[in-house]
């Protein structure tokens, strides 16, 4: 069983004020720490699971500058037997850009399986994952919960709107978007991390792909990015838990909910 | 003929005799090794060095069983008159032996002397045995949990104790020389057989029934509990040695890899569950017990590095005699508060919290059982330099309008103040900081802290076993102190002070100038002492004192709180069921904080309820993570209204005037 596991190394920007750049188009990210893709490492660990009960190979792959390699020595060293980091060189690329690069890494490397991540925190497009699918031609499926593979076939559970679940059965090779919570990523021990960091990292050069023009060409032109506008200040309830609890009702009733 | 040890009466096969005891002081001497050839199997044997403290406390606790005493006078007296007892006859047997086949001494007034006193530690030794039968059987003390051997082992002794009376009994029946009457014992069982000839004939039998039983009893004793009596001075005089530092690397091998001492401490338990009375997690029946630790420890190590257990036989009935394969299950070792109380209590000083480490960083390094919550800790203290998940920026936030010099932005100090993280980021705690700054600005002393430039010190990774993080940290903060010219260091957290006190100095280089560390309460004391505080304001107000581990139990600290909280006027303090070195961990520890477990209580509600029993009106605390533990204790346990929590400096801080505005009025 051959995997190959997608994983972005994306800024962490959870309790962070983010400020944007002088160009309008992007935040200042001199100063955020940097982590795995927090959908792409339910699917690392998705293929090492796999690969643990099933056996295989595990490659795991980005598209990044030299300090993204953070990224693949963590899935080094949660399991992955190899690892090749893109040279985005000056490219910044958007959903497609990707998608058009990462397939035509993956397609000469064997593959059963391919898995991304449902989403990337930075720019949350949602879609990388299909596109590479599309792009290879392959049987694909997103927000992908639960995940068994036997005899060359996969069972599927995909996440559907308002809690439900959609069972199928896929067979392979095919691409599958992970969900978080699919299960539980193992942890990463500093001497894990420092373990791996004495394995290669295949590094390929993205402009020495032989890749069509257009497909290096940006298909959503970012105009500005800003800020959400400041709303009005919020209104602080007064009084005791009887009458603030009149207010709260009165104003869920005001804004359209009937009770 | 004058009287005299009389050796073989009326045995003829001596021979078979001698031959019996070369075997079983063969499989004795096998046992031995086997066991010893275990703690040698230990990753960095440490080089053992002479300690007074070491020989100290053999003397204390080896020869007079000092902590069995403690807290338990009845198994003091039955474990001194046991060990005695035995220690006794086995040398009775030694001089018997010297004088048969060395040199004869043991003839009238010196044999009549020898008698008397083999007799008196013979009774001696019976009632040790006899009281150990009563307490596990007909009293069923709580903390013993009687195994199979525990049984057999004190009826062997019996027996063997019973048979050699019966011994000189018998002899003394058929011919009893004058003066013999000072063998009391013996005397008893001479009226035993009806006739001398009776005597005559059933004496080898009853002469080869106790030599069997007695070397089997040496034969059975390297493989049993009894082990402990070698194994256990070892390990008290290890207890002393300091701290070992294992070094990991990328190199070393799989699993938990047990020192030296760990070893040492599995193979001398004895079972006599002291530690589960003591363990918070084990009392407030979590599923764990430093007890069972142990002993999956020492059948763990037992089967792997034994060199026995290369033969299938033995392999198979060690299995068999822990009913599966022995395996330390992963999910016990996280719920150790490492609180130590284990460690004060066990007579042979066994703390199942340090082996426990070692299995945790091996948990660590293997990753996919790690508990949620703790690997997302992790996890956040490794990128944002804090367990808080808090951006460096906001480190100083605490400061609010006071000013607090930054050694970082070329403040001078002599004094810097380690806030540390859950100093800094928790808002409860805050209150410690701002109090304590206060009082060193009251006080006029010159300090600064490291303002959003301080690092963690480790204390979560260290204790969770994360090894790599935790060299990470250390590498990070010893940089950063000497950036700055740090030399005298006081920190806000008894879990900061430790590691900065203990652990530290084994990371850096030899010959480094040592740092001077000191937690706030010895600081504060010595302002006090300098008359550089003195609190004037009256509150009249019962307090208790809740001990934190690291500064009681690790550090010895429970004297200068005491006196700092007295010398308030007004203010009473009352003891809480436990204090000082049996102080109660309030569940913090550990990385307990940082973790949600299975089935895991609420320890902190139990000391709390302790403290609320004392009908104190405020519980002080001199930790962060006791603070913010019992303060939640206190509203989960309904307790709001009833009693506060607060910490040392807030309460010196009001004493001085110096309160929080608005808290003023809440106190007195
Ligand atoms: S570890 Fe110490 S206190 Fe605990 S059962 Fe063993 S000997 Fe007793
Ligand atoms: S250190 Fe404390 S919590 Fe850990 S085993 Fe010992 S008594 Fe129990």
């Amino acid at each position: 069983m051959n995997i190959i596991v997608c994983v972005k190394n994306v800024p962490f920007t959870q309790e962070v004020d983010l400020v944007l750049d002088a160009s309008k188009q992007d935040v200042k990210k001199d100063n955020l720490v940097y982590v795995i893709n927090e959908w792409d490492n339910y699917a690392i660990e998705e293929a090492i699971r796999i690969k643990e009960e099933t056996g295989g190979h595990v490659t795991a792959v980005t598209l990044g500058k030299e300090a993204d390699e953070e990224v693949l020595r963590r899935c080094l060293a949660m399991g992955a037997d190899e690892a090749i980091r893109v040279e985005r060189g000056d490219l910044n690329p958007d959903a497609s850009m990707i998608a058009a690069i990462l397939s035509a890494v993956v397609k000469t490397i064997p593959h059963d399986i391919i898995l991304t991540g449902v989403q990337s925190d930075d720019l949350n497009n949602g879609i990388t994952g299909s596109l590479i699918a599309e792009r290879l031609g392959l049987v694909h499926a997103a927000v992908v919960n639960s995940l068994k593979i036997s005899e060359g076939k996969a069972q599927i559970s995909i996440e559907l709107e308002g809690g439900q679940d959609e069972m199928s059965q896929v067979t392979l090779p095919a691409l599958f978007a992970i969900q978080t919570g699919i299960n539980e990523p193992r942890y990463v021990s500093i001497m894990g991390i420092r373990k791996a960091s004495k394995k290669e990292i295949k590094v390929i050069d993205a402009s020495g792909l032989g890749l069509p023009g257009e497909d290096l060409q940006p298909s959503l032109i970012m105009e500005e990015m800003f800020m959400p506008p400041e709303t009005e200040g919020a209104e602080m309830l007064q009084g005791d838990a009887g009458s603030l609890a009149d207010q709260i009702i009165r104003i869920i009733r005001e804004k359209g909910v009937s009770l | 003929m004058p009287i005299a040890r009389i050796h073989f009466w009326g045995i003829d096969s001596k021979y078979l005799f001698y031959i019996l005891v070369g075997i079983s002081v063969a499989v004795f001497l096998l046992g031995v090794y086997s066991r010893v050839s275990v703690w040698l199997a230990a990753v960095n044997r440490e080089k053992v060095i002479v300690s007074r403290e070491g020989i100290l406390n053999l003397l204390m606790d080896g020869l007079f069983g000092r902590r069995i005493f403690k807290g338990d006078l009845i198994a003091g007296l039955m474990h001194f008159f046991i060990m005695w007892g035995f220690i006794g006859l086995f040398l009775g047997t030694v001089l018997s032996t010297t004088d048969y086949w060395i040199i004869h001494f043991l003839s009238g007034d010196v044999y009549l002397i020898y008698s008397f006193c083999l007799e008196i530690l013979g009774l001696m030794f019976i009632a040790g045995l006899l009281t150990a039968l009563i307490r596990r059987y007909i009293a069923r003390v709580s903390r013993l949990d009687n195994q199979a051997q525990d049984l057999w082992i004190l009826v062997l002794l019996f027996f063997c104790v019973l048979t050699g009376f019966m011994v000189e009994g018998v002899r003394l029946a058929v011919n009893m020389p004058e003066g013999e009457s000072v063998s009391f014992g013996g005397v008893i069982f001479s009226s035993l057989p009806s006739s001398k000839e009776q005597a005559e004939a059933v004496y080898p039998i009853i002469w080869w029934v106790h030599s069997l039983a007695s070397l089997f009893l040496v034969a059975w004793f390297p493989f049993s509990k009894l082990f402990h009596v070698l194994a256990g001075p070892v390990n008290i005089y290890m207890a002393s040695q300091p701290e070992a530092v294992v070094s990991r690397d990328e190199e070393s091998p799989e699993g938990p890899g047990f020192l030296f001492r760990d070893m040492i401490n599995f193979s001398a338990c004895t079972r006599c569950g002291r530690c589960n009375e003591v363990c918070p997690s084990a009392s407030a029946m979590e599923p764990f017990s430093p007890r069972e630790f142990i002993a999956q420890a020492n059948e763990y190590t037992r089967l792997r590095y034994n060199p026995l257990s290369r033969i299938k036989w033995f392999r198979e009935k060690l299995i068999k005699s822990v009913s599966a394969l022995p395996e330390i299950s992963p999910e016990q070792i996280w719920y150790c508060t490492t609180c130590r109380a284990c460690l004060e209590v066990c007579p042979i000083y066994i703390g199942a919290f340090e082996p426990i480490r070692r299995v945790r960083t091996s948990e660590i390094e293997e990753g996919s059982r790690v508990p949620n919550l703790l690997t997302k800790s992790l996890e956040t203290l490794y990128m944002f330099d804090n367990p808080w998940e808090r951006s460096k920026k906001k480190r100083g936030e605490w400061f609010g309008d006071l000013a607090v010099p930054d050694l970082t932005a070329g403040a001078k100090a002599d004094l810097c103040y380690f806030v540390g993280c859950t100093t800094s980021f928790d808002t409860r705690a805050q209150g410690l900081a701002r109090s304590f700054v206060k009082i060193m600005t009251h006080a006029g002393v010159s300090f600064g802290t490291l303002g959003q430039k301080e690092t963690c010190c480790g204390d979560i990774a260290r204790r969770v076993g994360e090894e790599g993080l935790f060299e990470e940290q250390v590498k990070k903060t010893m940089g950063l102190l000497k950036t700055y010219g740090i030399a005298d260091l006081v920190a806000s957290s008894p879990h900061c002070f430790n590691l900065f006190r203990n652990e530290y100095p084994l990371y850096q280089s030899p010959g480094a100038t040592p740092l001077r560390v000191r937690h706030y309460t010895q600081v504060l004391e010595e302002l006090m002492e300098r008359g550089l505080i003195k609190p004037v304001k009256r509150m009249d107000l019962r307090v208790t004192y809740h001990d934190p581990c690291y500064l009681g139990r690790y550090n010895n600290i429970y004297q200068a709180p005491r006196r700092l909280i007295r010398s308030i006027p007004g203010v009473s303090l009352v003891e809480m069921a436990h204090y000082g070195p049996d102080s109660l961990c309030c569940g913090g520890g550990g990385g307990r904080l940082w973790q949600e477990l299975e089935d895991e209580k609420k320890l902190s509600e139990v000391r709390i309820r302790e403290a609320a029993d004392t009908g104190a009106d405020i519980v002080i605390t001199t930790c962060p993570y006791c603070l913010i533990m019992l303060e939640d204790a206190v509203k989960t346990a309904d307790l709001e209204g009833r009693l506060r929590v607060m910490d040392l400096n807030e309460l010196i801080a009001e004493s001085l005037g110096l309160g929080e505005e608005g808290e003023e009025s809440t106190i007195g």
